[in-house]
């Protein structure tokens, strides 16, 4: 007879890890076909329906992101990096050119800037309906995914006329952006749209965030205090949840925004509930940002930096040396550091993903004590994106 | 940092009041219009300039290979044609992420795109087939305005020769001597066994650099 701990040993010389059965527990995979997990897997050992204890089990959208980054020339590794985040792939665009930008020394034209500002908060405004359709489904407030999916698509359309594609946008460049504003008519649309989904922004409330039901699913449940948010490098929305008014675009100001005006909501509880009246103000707040954008106008001038390096992208290459950008993404603060050789490669590219902080360590605290009902709720209430925790 | 400069939004803005009734306000939308377009029986307009297929114009291809220099995911091999001078790009459609990088290197602008972007196949051999293909020019691919392919058919013969049959029936034939940077040796004798050969060899591409 094998015992137990011969087993768990021989498994382990194997580089695999057997957990001892109990008596009173079982156990749940939970994901990666889950709805909820969005290619994410967790394992959880379950009392009843009570959660004993959770286990992050991730892996399956492992690309090796960072080392692939150091295979291909500067710009094509925009049409890889894009990838970490799927709902706003616009960020790590935007992280990474700004640090290649740094590093050539590089003032991107006004224009550019405001191009990327703009894109960089409609990113967040989609993000933001992306995560209320998954909050809604998760709630079973059906109708409202359905609603926030077709607003989505109007921003989609938008980007769709100003980048040439609908997901992977494939448009910040180190040196500004690729293409510039189709016209006029383009503005007027974005202004349109901001307004559509200002008006619409009530129906929300009411179904959702009004929404007696979603109080009594969400108020309580996952929570993490201050201290364990900041030691666990929580960011973004989470951890303004918790107490801390900590916003990369007030604390790190980059591109446009030391000239725009904006809110930052702050709540205690530290709860879900918290984490989505955070997410919906921080929504608001967007689109009035957004607004604020279009009345400013763009800048007249290039929309990238004219340079003769440019001009050969196999060829380009980047001095020697290292630089780090952040911005704050729907998900938290998301950073590229990136070391360059001098060869037309990196040497190194890192990404400091907001995710990889929330859905490992975190995610397997708060879900201890937990009803099997609200683990997916508390999941999206992290907004997390798999990719991020993958890479 | 400016830690001070943050404008905290005041706690009530912030807060909601949960309310029994207001869900029920949402039920005026059963008297709307569905947004849902009933694809493919609806038609959608795809946006001007939506990066989809590419276009070549054979006589400005100078052959420099930039375009598969900077291809991110490695689509696309260099093709050497006779009667050309030099090589033309041959895309792989399995591979290729439409970022269309290689249109912005092309420093003659014979590598274009057009808005078609359909890729949907009943999953035959023959149809896959056509998703590698060197991209003809422009006028030729866009006289379908339903973003489908433009080929119906490749044909391929022993000797290297390939035909590509349009949709609307027209052909377009050439041969294929080789892949690769370096020309084919010799170009005369049994082409076919030597594009077989070259074929196995890693995409020429990455070695360059
Ligand atoms: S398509 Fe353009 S980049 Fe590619 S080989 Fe021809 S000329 Fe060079
Ligand atoms: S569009 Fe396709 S073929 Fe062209 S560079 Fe991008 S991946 Fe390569």
């Amino acid at each position: 007879m094998v015992t137990q701990e011969e087993l768990i040993r021989e498994a382990r010389e194997n580089g695999m890890e057997l957990l001892p059965l109990e008596k009173d527990t079982y156990e749940l995979f939970f994901g990666p076909q889950h709805m909820a997990t969005e290619n994410y897997s967790l394992i959880l050992k379950m009392d009843g329906h009570r959660v004993v204890k959770a286990i992050a089990n991730p892996g399956f959208l492992h690309r090796g992101f960072e080392k692939l980054a150091e295979y291909r020339p500067w710009h094509t590794n925009i049409a890889l990096l894009l990838r970490i985040c799927v709902p706003e792939p616009d960020v790590p665009e935007a992280i990474y050119s700004m640090a290649v930008d740094e590093l050539m020394g590089w003032e991107v034209p006004e224009r550019a800037q405001w191009i990327r500002t703009t894109v960089l908060e409609m990113a967040r405004v989609s993000a933001y309906l992306f995560w209320m359709m998954g909050l809604s489904f998760k709630l079973g407030v059906y109708t409202a995914g359905q609603w926030a999916a077709a607003y989505r698509e109007r921003f989609m359309a938008l980007f769709e006329e100003l980048t040439g594609a609908r997901v992977y946008h494939i448009y910040t460049i180190p040196g500004g952006v690729r293409r510039d504003i189709p016209g006029d008519k383009w503005l007027r649309q974005l202004r349109d749209t901001v307004e559509y989904i200002k008006d619409k922004l009530k129906d929300f409330d009411n179904l959702v965030f009004e929404n007696y039901i979603t109080y009594r699913r969400l108020e309580g449940i996952g929570v993490m205090d201050k201290k364990f948010a900041l030691n666990e490098g929580v960011t973004g929305p989470n951890l303004r949840a918790t107490g801390v008014p900590y916003d990369v675009r007030r604390a790190d100001p980059y591109l446009l925004y030391p000239e725009l005006d904006f809110e930052v909501p702050v709540l205690k509880e530290g709860d879900a509930l918290a984490r989505a009246l955070v997410r919906r103000f921080e929504f608001e707040q967007d689109l009035y940002i957004l607004e604020q954008l279009l009345d400013m106008g763009p800048p007249s001038g290039p929309y990238k930096v004219d340079h003769p390096s440019l001009k050969a992208l196999p060829r380009f290459r980047v001095p020697a040396g290292d630089a780090f950008a952040h911005v704050e993404a729907t998900k938290g603060d998301f950073g590229a550091y990136v070391v360059s050789d001098g060869g037309n490669k990196p040497y190194r590219v890192q990404i400091r993903g907001p995710s990889i902080a929330h859905g490992i360590r975190v995610i397997e605290q708060l879900l201890v004590g937990a009803r099997l009902a609200d683990v997916p709720v508390i999941l999206m209430s992290l907004d997390n994106c798999p990719p991020d925790i993958d890479r | 940092m400016k830690m001070e400069s943050v404008k905290i939004a005041p706690e009530e803005k912030v807060r909601k009041k949960p309310s029994f009734l207001k869900p029920w306000m949402s039920l005026k939308y059963l008297f709307k219009k569905p947004v849902t377009i009933k694809i493919p029986y609806e038609e959608t307009q795809i946006a001007e300039k939506y990066r989809g297929f590419h276009t070549l114009n054979w006589k400005t291809c100078i052959g420099c290979n930039m375009c598969g220099q900077i291809c991110p995911a490695r689509a696309i091999e260099m093709t050497w044609i006779e009667g050309e001078k030099r090589p033309h790009p041959k895309i792989d459609y399995g591979r290729c992420t439409f970022c269309q990088f290689c249109v912005d290197v092309c420093p003659t602008n014979a590598l274009g795109h057009v808005e078609h972007y359909i890729l949907t196949t009943e999953w035959k051999d023959e149809e896959l087939e056509l998703f590698d293909w060197v991209p003809l020019p422009e006028e030729m691919v866009r006289k379908f305005s339903d973003y489908r392919h433009p080929l119906a058919k490749i044909e391929k013969y022993e000797d290297g020769r390939v035909k590509y049959v349009l949709r609307d029936g027209s052909e377009f034939e050439f041969k294929i001597l080789g892949y690769g940077l370096k020309p084919p040796a010799a170009a005369k004798p049994k082409p076919a066994a030597k594009s077989a050969e070259k074929k196995e060899e890693p995409n020429p591409g990455e070695k360059k650099e």
